[in-house]
């Protein structure tokens, strides 16, 4: 995901071609051709130049609602609508993998959560981050915390500091567990898939008693954050944390595009 | 890359060339020459016509004008993946389904420029 104005200009993008299940794009304008995975440009006479990055989550549709109001969806465009495959996931999971990275912990199809900061990266099995979330490690020195929601699904990373303090964080309700730095022990899940959604159309500030939302509390401030990462009760109530760029993404093509990447391991 | 880039124009000399050359030698063919001569350049037409077309979008058909509906009139399972964006007040989701098969679509969000892929 990436803003095309580049030099002053918005550029349009096209798909152009696909190298090892990676696409390659061009845009009208000049012709450059762009690697869509590093938003470089690769060739043409925009070579060098770089997109930046438009930050954006990949969440449930039912999170996002609980989360905006007036949002607006991308509508099908009606003649492609049979095209679209609602199995998608499972069928790209079952194509052949043309590049592999034999020797890593990891098979090519894992699905990991990349984080670089600077010119660190580090993958995050998506299998761990399900069971242990929320996960606080360090990447290039920074602390980071990862979450799941409890659709099981949804995911953000944000900068695990408050005020520039690194600051430690807890699911609500397993206070008495040991810290999420700590945590090896695969019971301390904090849902499953099958728990409900939360309700639609409900401002994120304000959480319905009724329902049990998920919640973190953090050892400083002693404060409730919610999975935006923004303070909703408690001395830092109105705060929200930084965000850390992340790409869910398989394992091979993280590897491909990070060789020096680390693998999270607890 | 430079040969790719230049695809088009390069496809077109060596179509006239190679037209050239077939006339040239169509008038000493006897007639399975001239069938073997017609058949190159059979070939050699498609490849220039090829390599004008962008055939990952025949597999792949890009939005040219999307359109958007609000979050409570859309029929998406609360279950199905999104990306979102938001650009201040502007809020917009992506079903991953749709965009698995698109792949790219130039946008605006917020008065911001967006390429989502994915």
């Amino acid at each position: 995901m990436w803003t095309r104005t580049v030099n002053g200009r918005a550029l349009h993008f096209y798909l152009a071609g696909i190298n090892n299940q990676n696409f390659l794009m061009r845009d009208k304008e000049t012709g450059t051709w762009w690697q869509q995975i590093t938003g470089k440009a690769v060739y043409g006479p925009l070579k060098g130049a770089a997109l930046n990055l438009a930050p954006y989550d990949e969440l449930t549709f039912g999170e996002w609602q609980s989360e905006v109001s007036n949002g607006r969806v991308l509508a099908p465009v009606p003649k492609h609508v049979k095209e679209y495959d609602s199995n998608w996931e499972p069928e790209v999971a079952k194509l052949p993998v043309v590049i592999s990275f034999p020797g890593t912990e990891l098979k090519s199809r894992d699905v990991v959560v990349g984080l670089q900061i600077g010119e660190v990266s580090r993958a995050y099995p998506w299998d761990s981050l399900v069971k242990q979330s929320p996960v606080i490690d360090h990447v290039n020195g920074r602390p980071v915390l990862i979450a799941v929601a409890p659709d099981g699904k949804s995911f953000r990373a944000f900068v695990s500091q408050i005020d520039g303090q690194d600051a430690e964080f807890f699911l609500k309700g397993e206070e008495d567990t040991s810290p999420a730095t700590a945590s090896s022990d695969p019971k301390v899940t904090p849902t499953s898939a099958s728990t409900g959604l939360k309700k639609p159309d409900q401002p994120d500030t304000k959480p319905a008693p009724s329902a049990k939302p998920w919640t973190l509390l953090d050892a400083t401030t002693a404060s409730e954050w919610n999975f935006q990462g923004c303070a909703i009760s408690g001395a830092s109530q109105g705060k929200c944390l930084a965000r850390v760029p992340a790409l869910k993404d398989y394992w091979f093509d993280w590897r491909n595009y990070h060789p020096d990447t680390t693998i999270y391991k607890r | 890359m430079a040969v790719r880039q230049r695809a088009s124009i390069i496809s077109l000399v060596c179509a006239i060339a190679c037209l050239l050359f077939v006339m040239l030698l169509w008038q000493t063919s006897d007639k399975w020459h001239k069938g073997g001569l017609s058949a190159v350049m059979v070939l050699v037409t498609a490849a220039a016509v090829m390599s004008r077309l962008n055939y990952f979008e025949w597999m792949f058909h890009p939005v040219d004008a999307p359109k958007f509906e609000a979050e409570s009139s859309s029929k998406l399972d609360a279950k199905e993946m999104i990306l979102a964006v938001r650009y201040g007040d502007d809020a917009r989701a992506y079903p991953i389904s749709q965009m698995a098969y698109h792949h790219i679509l130039n946008d605006i969000v917020g008065g911001v420029p967006i390429a989502v892929t994915y």
